[in-house]
């Protein structure tokens, strides 16, 4: 079997695909790293990392305190976002499910709203009021939409997956409801602009720190879920009987799904397709047993963002893109284009 | 012989609607029962009552002597297995990788196989004849095929007690006398099996004993080919839904 056949069947060497990626992505990171409005070269970047400080002091400030935590956050924002939406796939049972569709990118609007709104000066550990109003707005809805989906309902993914649509709704409206009645400066509509278009900050160390250490947390308590998560592949009466616990499950796949998709809300905002597009191209290389796809979304979304980002800071130079509408030209097509090659699936 | 499985005075209602009136059942090592019945006459909701997915309002039901509600999750799915009607799985899992899912009452947390659970999935895959496309996707299967694949899901799980939700529906009446053959045979391994199937014409070729789920009655039991000619199976298919014009069971 050649390599496109075996892409045919979904069945590329899962070690090989994830190998290719861990190479991979430390290259376009050292790429972005050299790469904006001024070039830093690649001997240079290697040598201080390295701990020699070669680079002129400008070009070691621009490398230490902008350029390297910016691309490690696009990074830890890209896998975050690989791994909810393979978390949020498997949960929903549906290939088309992503981090924010559970109603928690609403969720994550309104906090933003009312910080930038409210308490624009307000920080928390080096976090802007807005990343962690965001992320205490994603977190609460989550619980929210899992609480209305157990009580009155069958609880099924089906339920889960209503019930977030219905809060997002509504917390979208009043995000924007709150926007309206804002007597804010243009001050806080820039800053809600630049959230909600996915523009991806700068954080300072300890804050890329914390962020680093839930990615880390979110990436364990997946793995320990990838076996129970292809269990529900078969259907809640199938995985019963193999004596999964159900809710719980179903509980902790949440929990962790929104710790991730917060984590990666609060550096950057609103950048959607990631979750989409990321498992849904390594579910079609390597096939869909989710420990397998664990690392390869990880990487693979690190990968997608970091080569995201170089574009948004290269395009149109010296000014930059936001991440989150590059990647709505690009998940755009990418969609299109699976719909017409299999639209079997998607019907 | 002990039981393996046993109903004792098994009721149970879908909210205001009874569903099953006083079950009783006793099935030993080894034994294939077929159970028979309309569409609608609650024989899913005994296979789930059996299988411990659904708690009866009243009765008791032992596996292997001891009260279902008494083990542990875990515990129930390494000694009884249910294959549901429809197994609708949206990825593109091979059918290696079905069969190996239903070892997972054997595995830890992240569902490494050890040895025993390799060859308990080969035995699984040779006994339903589904080796041949364990590299195959489930769902690109025909219907034949995939109900092969539900049957190797059930025996991979080594249960005790294997029940069986219409695992011949939707073929064709050759698949249909291969599949029960299949089933058959497969008690010969020492597993109970508790089949529910619509194929009468098929049913006393391969199933000695049957028991009969009629709506609003008690279960009833019997030799298959009696069990076929009864006034009580004519009546279980042929009244009116209402229930109208019953006559007493076997």
């Amino acid at each position: 079997m050649n390599l496109r056949q075996r892409i045919a069947a979904h069945s590329a060497n899962p070690g090989a695909v994830t190998a290719v990626l861990a190479v991979m992505l430390p290259l376009c990171i050292f790429l972005s790293l050299a790469l904006g409005p001024v070039p830093i070269p690649l001997s240079g970047i290697v040598s201080e990392l390295a701990g020699r400080h070669t680079l002129e002091p400008t070009l070691h400030v621009i490398l230490f305190s902008l350029r390297l935590p910016h691309i490690l956050a696009t990074a830890v924002i890209g896998a975050a976002l690989g791994v909810a939406g393979m978390l949020f796939q498997g949960l929903f049972r549906n290939p088309l499910a992503d981090p924010y569709v559970i109603g928690s990118s609403s969720g994550s609007l309104v906090g933003a709203a009312i910080a930038i709104f409210w308490f624009p000066a307000a920080t928390f550990y080096g976090f802007a009021s807005s990343a962690l109003f965001a992320f205490l707005g994603a977190a609460l809805t989550i619980g929210l939409v899992y609480l209305i989906a157990q009580s009155g309902t069958d609880g099924s993914s089906n339920s889960l997956l209503l019930a977030g649509f219905a809060i997002g709704t509504m917390l979208t409206g009043a995000a924007y409801l709150l926007e309206t009645f804002s007597s804010d400066s243009s001050a806080g509509l820039r800053a809600m602009s630049a959230w909600l278009h996915g523009t991806i900050a700068t954080p300072a160390w300890p804050q890329l720190g914390v962020i680093v250490a839930m990615l880390g947390v979110g990436v364990f308590l997946s793995w320990l879920l990838t076996h129970r998560l292809n269990a529900l592949a078969f259907g809640d009466e199938y995985a019963a009987q193999l004596g999964i616990p159900l809710e719980r499950t179903r509980a902790a796949v949440i929990v962790v799904g929104a710790l991730l998709t917060a984590a990666a809300v609060s550096l950057g905002g609103i950048i959607g397709f990631v979750g989409l597009i990321v498992p849904h191209v390594m579910r079609m290389l390597m096939g869909p047993d989710n420990r397998s796809l664990l690392p390869a979304c990880a990487l693979g979304g690190a990968m997608l963002v970091v080569v995201a980002d170089i574009f948004a800071r290269t395009l149109i130079a010296p000014s930059e893109l936001p991440v989150g509408i590059l990647m709505a030209f690009l998940g755009g097509p990418f969609f299109l284009f699976l719909l017409r090659r299999r639209p079997e699936v998607y019907a | 012989m002990s039981a393996v499985l046993e109903l004792q005075d098994v009721c149970f209602a879908w909210k205001d609607r009874k569903v099953i009136h006083g079950a009783n059942l006793s099935m030993g090592k080894g034994e294939a029962l077929a159970l028979l019945g309309p569409n609608g006459s609650g024989k899913t909701t005994l296979l789930k009552l059996a299988a411990g997915m659904l708690q009866p309002q009243s009765g008791t039901i032992l596996l292997d002597g001891q009260p279902l509600e008494a083990l542990q999750r875990w515990q129930r799915a390494r000694k009884i297995a249910m294959v549901p009607q429809r197994l609708q799985v949206p990825f593109a899992f091979t059918v290696q990788q079905v069969v190996e899912q239903a070892r997972t009452p054997h595995t830890g947390l992240l569902g490494r196989l050890t040895e025993t659970d390799r060859v308990a999935i080969e035995r699984a895959l040779e006994l339903t004849d589904t080796a041949q496309f364990r590299h195959r996707i489930l769902r690109e299967l025909s219907g034949g095929e995939q109900q092969r694949v539900k049957l190797a899901l059930g025996l991979a799980q080594s249960p005790e007690v294997l029940l069986l939700d219409e695992p011949a529906q939707s073929l064709d009446v050759g698949w249909q006398r291969s599949l029960l053959s299949m089933i058959a045979n497969l008690a010969q391994e020492g597993v109970a099996i508790l089949a529910a199937v619509h194929e009468l014409h098929l049913v006393a070729e391969f199933f000695p004993s049957s028991v009969l789920l009629a709506a609003g009655e008690p279960l009833c039991g019997g030799v298959t080919q009696e069990l076929l000619e009864s006034q009580a199976l004519h009546d279980a298919f042929y009244r009116a839904p209402q229930g109208v014009g019953r006559t007493q069971a076997l």
